[in-house]
C-alpha cells in the first residue's frame, strides 16, 4: 500500500511539553488539560517534530537503523503524525 | 559443561570479573542461553570470538586494550555470524551509541538496565533485531537526519567537480601527493597542482588534508570511484 506523507515540516506546538517518568512518556497539553501517552516509536517521532525535519527524512532515518520496508515505515510515520495532528499538539511549517 | 544445539552461545567481554561472573550466573539461569567464553579486554574478546565463533558477544564499550567499539568492528569483520550487543555506561551517551552501530553492533544497552532487560536484549540481538534504548531513539534519528543532509550537501558539491577533479580528489583522499597524482593521471605536476587548487576552491576547504577529511567524514568515496574507472 502506498501512503502519501503530508508535505511540510511538523513542529511541536508551543506550550505542550513531554513528561517522562520511569518507562512512561506523555505529552501534556495544559491549554486543553489533556495528556497523550506515547509509545517508543511515537516518542522518537515526537523528538523529530522540530519544525526542521520533513516526514520523508524521518522515514529514511528509521529505515537506516531498522530492517523495515520503507512503505511500512511511511505508513507508521504518517499514522503517528496524524494522531499528533488530531490531538492538536502539532503544527506544520510550510515548505 | 555442554552446549545444546538450540542454545544461544555467548561471549562476555568486560574488564570487571565481578560483573562478568554476575552476568554469567544470570544468563545461564535461562535454559536457552549459555556463556561459552569470557574476556577481560578487547584483544582477548577478539581472540575468543575467532576461536569459538559465538552467536552473540556482549561487549563493554570501555574495554582496555582495543576498546569495545574497535573490538566490535573487528569481531564483525572476522566473525560475521557473531552479533554484538554493546554495553555502555550512560543512557544519554549518544556518541557511544552511534559509534557502536557504526562499528557493526546490532544493539546498545546501558549497564543501568535491569538484568531481565539484558536477557531479553541478548535474545533480540540474536534474532537480528536492532536494539536502541527507547529514549535514545529520537536523538539517534535526529543525528542520522543531519548526517544524511550533510552527505547530500557533499554530493551536491561533488557534482560541481569535473571528472578529472574527482579523480584528483579520490587520490587526495588516498593520501597521494602532487607527484603521485601527476604520475597516476599522466599529467604534469603543475597541472596536478592546478586541479588540486580547483578542487579545494569548489569544496570550500583550505588544504589537502581538509579535502581528504571531507571525503571521509561525508562517506562519499564511492561517489568518486566512478571517475577513476
Amino acid at each position: 500500500m502506498n501512503t502519501t506523507v503530508r508535505s511540510g515540516r511538523p513542529r511541536r506546538r508551543e506550550g505542550v511539553w513531554l513528561r517522562q517518568a520511569g518507562t512512561e512518556n506523555a505529552v501534556v497539553d495544559p491549554t486543553k488539560d489533556s495528556v497523550h501517552l506515547l509509545n517508543d516509536t511515537a516518542l522518537a517521532i515526537w523528538h523529530l517534530c522540530d519544525g526542521d525535519t520533513q516526514p520523508e527524512e524521518m522515514v529514511a532515518a528509521i529505515c537506516e537503523i531498522s530492517a523495515l520496508h520503507p512503505d511500512v515505515v511511511t505508513e507508521d510515520v504518517t499514522r503517528i503524525l496524524g494522531e499528533f495532528d488530531r490531538a492538536g499538539i502539532l503544527e506544520w511549517v510550510d515548505e | 559443561m555442554s552446549v545444546q544445539d538450540d542454545q544461544v552461545r555467548i561471549l562476555l567481554a568486560d574488564e570487571q570479573s565481578l560483573f562478568r561472573e554476575a552476568v554469567r550466573v544470570v544468563l545461564e539461569s535461562e535454559p536457552d542461553l549459555r556463556v561459552v567464553a569470557e574476556a577481560r579486554d578487547g584483544a582477548q574478546a577478539l581472540a575468543e570470538a575467532e576461536r569459538l565463533e559465538p552467536d552473540v558477544a556482549l561487549v563493554d564499550a570501555g574495554l582496555p586494550n582495543t576498546d569495545g567499539l574497535q573490538a566490535t568492528s573487528e569481531i564483525r569483520a572476522r566473525v560475521p555470524g557473531c552479533r554484538v550487543l554493546v554495553l555502555g555506561t550512560q543512557e544519554d551517551d549518544l556518541l557511544t551509541l552511534v559509534g557502536a552501530l557504526e562499528s557493526g553492533a546490532t544493539g546498545y544497552l546501558t549497564k543501568e538496565c535491569p538484568l531481565a532487560e539484558l536477557i531479553d536484549a541478548t535474545r533480540s540481538v540474536h534474532r537480528g533485531e536492532t536494539l536502541v534504548p527507547p529514549r535514545m531513539l529520537g536523538p539517534l534519528l535526529s543525528q542520522l537526519v543531519h548526517r544524511r543532509r550533510e552527505q547530500n550537501e557533499a554530493v551536491k558539491l561533488l557534482e560541481q567537480l569535473t571528472r578529472r577533479e574527482k579523480e584528483v580528489l579520490a587520490l587526495l583522499a588516498d593520501g597521494a601527493g602532487n607527484d603521485r597524482i601527476a604520475q597516476e593521471l599522466v599529467i604534469s605536476p603543475e597541472t596536478a597542482r592546478t586541479h588540486i587548487q580547483n578542487v579545494l576552491g569548489k569544496l570550500g576547504v583550505h588544504s589537502r588534508l581538509e579535502a581528504a577529511a571531507f571525503v571521509v567524514q561525508n562517506d562519499v568515496f564511492d561517489e568518486l570511484i566512478g571517475a577513476r574507472v
